[in-house]
């Protein structure tokens, strides 16, 4: 029972779906879509391959539903299989480079949807133009650092975490965010 | 406190106070250090550039039909047979259609060497017959220079009569 009052709630849901409650499944996949996709897309860079990809995930999640067991932080778990994918994908070379300019044009459309904050045509260009510079800083690191910088940047993992999930030391992963800092400090700097 | 610039075991502490997970004594220490410290305020000032660059970067909207695709699929795999959700795990995602398409092949082979046994010695044949032809060849060559011999020794004997 103490053990039990000590899981963290997304391993309470697993162990749910475990025992066969196909909604705590639902509820699991409603609360990290969107992160595992972002993460996926901002590793691949390529919308299309990031669902199907982050789609991947869920499906071995699910798989490896009935040999669970709460070891580790779900999020570990999880971003650990979309890491694991995301890395196998860039290394394979599917991700097709075509897609990145529709995907800067579709996200400009969605910044001119928003009536109150409507930016001029040079704010938009301005924007597309850096957006396009952090970009490519990002896809020129190497794809562990970029993995490290992605989740301690949007996922918001401490260093014991993201060390988990990279399989590696902390001290490793603080030399790989230095080392991927130290870069995109050389590459974005003059953006301020 | 040791300078993060110069010492490589307090560098994480700039990285921390750019993103702001620094604990509030932490981060006063650090910027009375800054304060007097030129590398360092350079240096948190290129990475707060970088935490705002990376800011701007939004991900995509997710499509609406994720969830209704990723069910789809799970449906799949609880209608699927026993040995396919065995082996599927181990098996990379790009090398799925692959395997499919190299049984469908190796069917197709089979098929071809069952309903044809004798063709495939047919190349061994024809080397035996190029290397015979070879033999008769050179030993022809070696009969027509001994043949060529024979008057060129003997056309000047006949031009001095």
């Amino acid at each position: 029972m103490v053990a039990a009052a000590a899981l963290e709630p997304d391993a309470e849901l697993m162990l749910r779906v475990k025992d066969g409650d196909a909604a705590s499944f639902a509820l699991l996949l409603e609360r990290h879509r969107i992160q595992v996709i972002h993460f996926v897309y901002r590793m691949v860079l390529n919308q299309a391959v990031a669902e199907e990809l982050a789609q991947e995930v869920f499906l071995r999640v699910y798989r490896a539903r009935l040999s669970y067991e709460p070891t580790a932080k779900f999020t570990t778990w999880l971003f650990r299989i979309a890491m694991h994918l995301a890395l196998n994908c860039l290394r394979d070379g599917r991700v097709e480079r075509s897609q990145e300019s529709l995907d800067l044009e579709t996200q400009d459309t969605a910044a001119r949807q928003v009536p109150d904050r409507r930016p001029t045509v040079e704010q938009n260009l301005v924007g597309q133009v850096k957006l396009a510079e952090v970009r490519r800083a990002i896809e020129a690191l190497p794809a562990k650092q970029r993995a490290a910088v992605l989740m301690h940047k949007y996922q918001e993992m401490e260093y014991s975490q993201i060390a988990r999930v990279l399989n590696c030391s902390e001290s490793a992963v603080k030399s790989l965010l230095f080392r991927a800092y130290e870069t995109l400090r050389a590459r974005l700097a003059h953006l301020a | 406190m040791e300078c993060p610039v110069q010492s490589r075991d307090n560098a994480d502490l700039l990285l921390a106070y750019c993103a702001r997970k620094l604990d509030p004594e932490t981060a006063a220490v650090l910027e009375r250090h800054m304060e007097h410290c030129a590398p360092c305020r350079a240096f948190g000032e290129a990475q707060k550039a970088v935490w705002t660059a990376l800011d701007t970067w939004e991900a995509m909207p997710v499509t609406e039909d994720f969830d209704r695709r990723l069910h789809v699929r799970i449906a799949q795999e609880e209608n699927r047979g026993y040995w396919s959700r065995l082996v599927r795990p181990w098996l990379p995602l790009n090398f799925r259609p692959a395997l499919s398409l190299a049984a469908a092949s190796v069917v197709v082979l089979v098929a071809f060497l069952v309903q044809s046994p004798q063709s495939a010695p047919q190349p061994a044949e024809v080397e035996i017959v190029d290397a015979e032809q070879v033999e008769r060849v050179l030993d022809d060559l070696e009969m027509l220079r001994q043949v060529n011999l024979v008057p060129k020794v003997e056309a000047p004997a006949v031009q001095a009569m």
